[in-house]
């Protein structure tokens, strides 16, 4: 097709679109916008969950990485060696050991089964933003013996009745309450709530932290082995790069990262979430498709006399139909425009107000390469769409055009 | 410059044949401006089609300058229509989002021995042969029935066309724009020896016509040379 020919397609279509109806213009600008915000917002706010659930995870349980005890064994054992060697590695920020025991909470006549975690509240600083999570109360001290700080979810509240619980808590725990924890020895142990603490994460906010040196009371013994390691790394290194140094270096624990053991643990959720994310995408680019296509196709019945009419003073149909094709692109372009500025206004709004659910809190995760992709798939959809049409009409005979 | 043999067009009616055009022969020369009347269903606007390349005939043949036109492709009919023929419709069939300026211009964009500057100046010597060049800016909706059919006029003879074929230009008009509408015609007949095919209905239109070719029943009764 000649460039005189795309010329004045391009013409008919501007003017067209210009001087036609405008609230039609705006509605179909409106539909497109509206439909790739759909197709963004869900599959973005799928990954967002992603990775704030990812995001929780490294926070608050595994760091960067995680060392756990050699196959057939029970803890990391010589803990001060393993830490103080881990501790000088390159790349290693800080390494903090965390230790577990099961054990039954008791407040007012509430019973709530629990594990209680064990922290070097100093160390665990460097490597978690547990103690930035406060909401009520204190962070917890090195040398606290006989105090504890506790999820919101194990605290509870005093105005939701037991059998109404979705979550079973104590039922309204306050800081300075005293509580009673029946460790899975046997032994009870009387502790004040120096703190309430609440990370967003269900299973953190599900946690009781004691001392280390609270534990090493309750086991009896001083505790130089760990059940598993948390290992920040410094900015500027990967987390492969400090498992390499770390076996190099000849440590005979399990060394994981967190992407490993993500895969292991989340990873099928994780695909899944990307799974009903690329569904959602494609029902959405559907309706694109067919709303165009009905849109045009409306158009151009609409207007099949004047088609008929432009092909009897000698314009060819495929300026016709390129008329059409480049008006759908104009409407696409500005549509995906008007989309690409809501999905922004979207993520800006949620990344202030993140949709919080008592699991994680999700604010839509929006890649260049996402825009790009939807932007460029829901072009190409909507011109074939929206040429579909177009060429059907700009083939059909004069009379009958005209005859509309 | 035309020439008809034995042209027919029947139209399939479910089970009914309408014969819309039954066996015409018509001889067409250059400069005529040429009437074609009849009763309503008579074949007029039939054989106006036929002859303007926007339908086929079932039968016989059309010759436009010697060229068998029945023989052409889709795209060389297209062709045939942009740089040979120039029409005029009973309703104007304006493109309504163009100016009165941008209409008239429209054909002429498309010819590839047209320069933009030939076009612009083509339609202003047109608009103020027409009278509307204060109103080159104006959109459709913004003229008179008379004002439309002028641009529609316009827009037909802007590529100098061999021949101008006109469907009940005044079909819509009151009869003060109808006898505009056809002084310019015979203007453009005689200024610029345009051969004009026109339908018409009206029987005081007859006095603007070098020929009239009557029909009925698909049937010629009358005039065709």
């Amino acid at each position: 097709m000649a460039k005189k020919e795309l010329k004045v397609a391009l013409f008919l279509a501007w003017r067209s679109l210009v001087r036609g109806n405008r609230s039609s213009v705006l509605l179909n600008v409106l539909i497109i916008s509206m439909v790739f915000t759909n197709m963004m917002f869900f599959p973005a706010l799928m990954s967002g969950i992603g990775v704030d659930i990812k995001e929780q995870i490294v926070a608050y349980q595994t760091s960067n990485i995680l060392i756990e005890p050699a196959k057939g064994e029970r803890y990391v054992t010589d803990l001060d060696a393993t830490l103080s060697l881990v501790n000088g590695m390159p790349g290693v920020e800080r390494a903090t050991p965390h230790y577990q025991e099961g054990g039954l909470l008791k407040f007012r006549g509430r019973l709530l089964g629990s594990t209680i975690y064990a922290i070097q509240p100093r160390e665990e600083k460097y490597v978690s933003p547990l103690y930035t999570t406060m909401i009520a109360g204190s962070y917890l001290g090195d040398g606290d013996i006989g105090e504890a700080i506790i999820g919101e979810m194990v605290a509870g509240s005093p105005n939701i009745p037991e059998e109404e619980e979705f979550n079973p808590s104590l039922g309204g725990v306050r800081v300075g309450d005293s509580i009673l924890v029946e460790y899975s020895s046997g032994l009870q142990k009387e502790y004040r709530v120096k703190g309430i603490f609440r990370t967003g994460n269900y299973d953190m906010d599900n946690r009781v932290f004691v001392s280390w040196a609270d534990m090493e009371e309750v086991v009896g013994e001083p505790l130089n082995y760990a059940p598993y390691i948390t290992v920040k790394v410094k900015p500027g290194y990967t987390e492969s790069f400090v498992q390499n140094e770390l076996l190099q270096y000849g440590l005979r624990e399990k060394v994981e990262t967190t992407e490993e053991l993500l895969n292991k643990g989340i990873g099928r959720a994780l695909a899944s979430f990307s799974i009903i994310g690329l569904i959602s995408m494609l029902v959405s680019l559907v309706i694109a498709v067919v709303v165009i296509f009905i849109v045009i196709m409306i158009k151009t019945l609409n207007n099949r006399k004047q088609i008929g009419i432009l092909k009897a003073i000698g314009v060819e149909k495929s300026v016709i139909m390129h008329s059409y094709g480049f008006q759908v692109i104009i409407l696409s372009i500005a549509g995906i425009l008007v989309g690409f500025l809501f999905t922004g206004l979207i993520v800006v709004y949620m990344t202030y107000y993140p949709m919080v659910t008592p699991e994680f809190s999700a604010t839509p995760y929006v890649t260049p390469f996402d825009l790009a992709f939807n932007g460029v798939v829901l072009f190409v959809a909507s011109v074939i769409a929206g040429y579909l049409p177009a060429w059907k009409v700009a083939r059909e005979n004069i009379q009958h055009a005209i005859r509309g | 410059m035309i020439e008809i043999e034995e042209l027919r067009k029947i139209y399939q009616m479910g089970a009914v044949e309408v014969k819309a055009l039954d066996g015409v022969n018509l001889n067409i020369d250059k400069g005529e401006f040429i009437g074609i009347m009849g009763p309503s269903g008579s074949g007029k606007s039939t054989l106006l089609h036929l002859l303007g390349l926007l339908d086929d005939p079932t039968s016989g043949s059309i010759r436009i300058e010697g060229i068998d036109v029945s023989r052409l492709t889709d795209w060389e009919r297209t062709m045939f229509r942009l740089y040979k023929l120039g029409y005029v419709f009973q309703d104007y069939a304006l493109v309504p989002e163009l100016t009165v300026k941008e209409n008239i211009c429209l054909p002429a964009m498309l010819r590839t021995d047209r320069t933009p500057k030939d076009y612009v100046e083509a339609t202003r010597d047109i608009l103020h042969q027409i009278g509307l060049w204060d109103r080159r800016d104006h959109l459709q909706s913004e003229l008179s029935g008379g004002q439309q059919q002028r641009v529609a006029i316009a827009r037909a003879v802007v590529n100098t066309p061999d021949i101008l074929f006109a469907d009940e230009p005044c079909a819509n008009l009151d009869t003060e724009n109808s006898r505009l509408v056809l002084d310019l015609f015979r203007e453009i007949n005689e200024k610029m020896q345009q051969t004009i095919v026109m339908v018409s209905h009206e029987d005081w239109h007859k006095e603007y016509f070098d020929r009239i070719i009557r029909l009925r029943d698909g049937k010629m009764v009358n005039g065709g040379g």
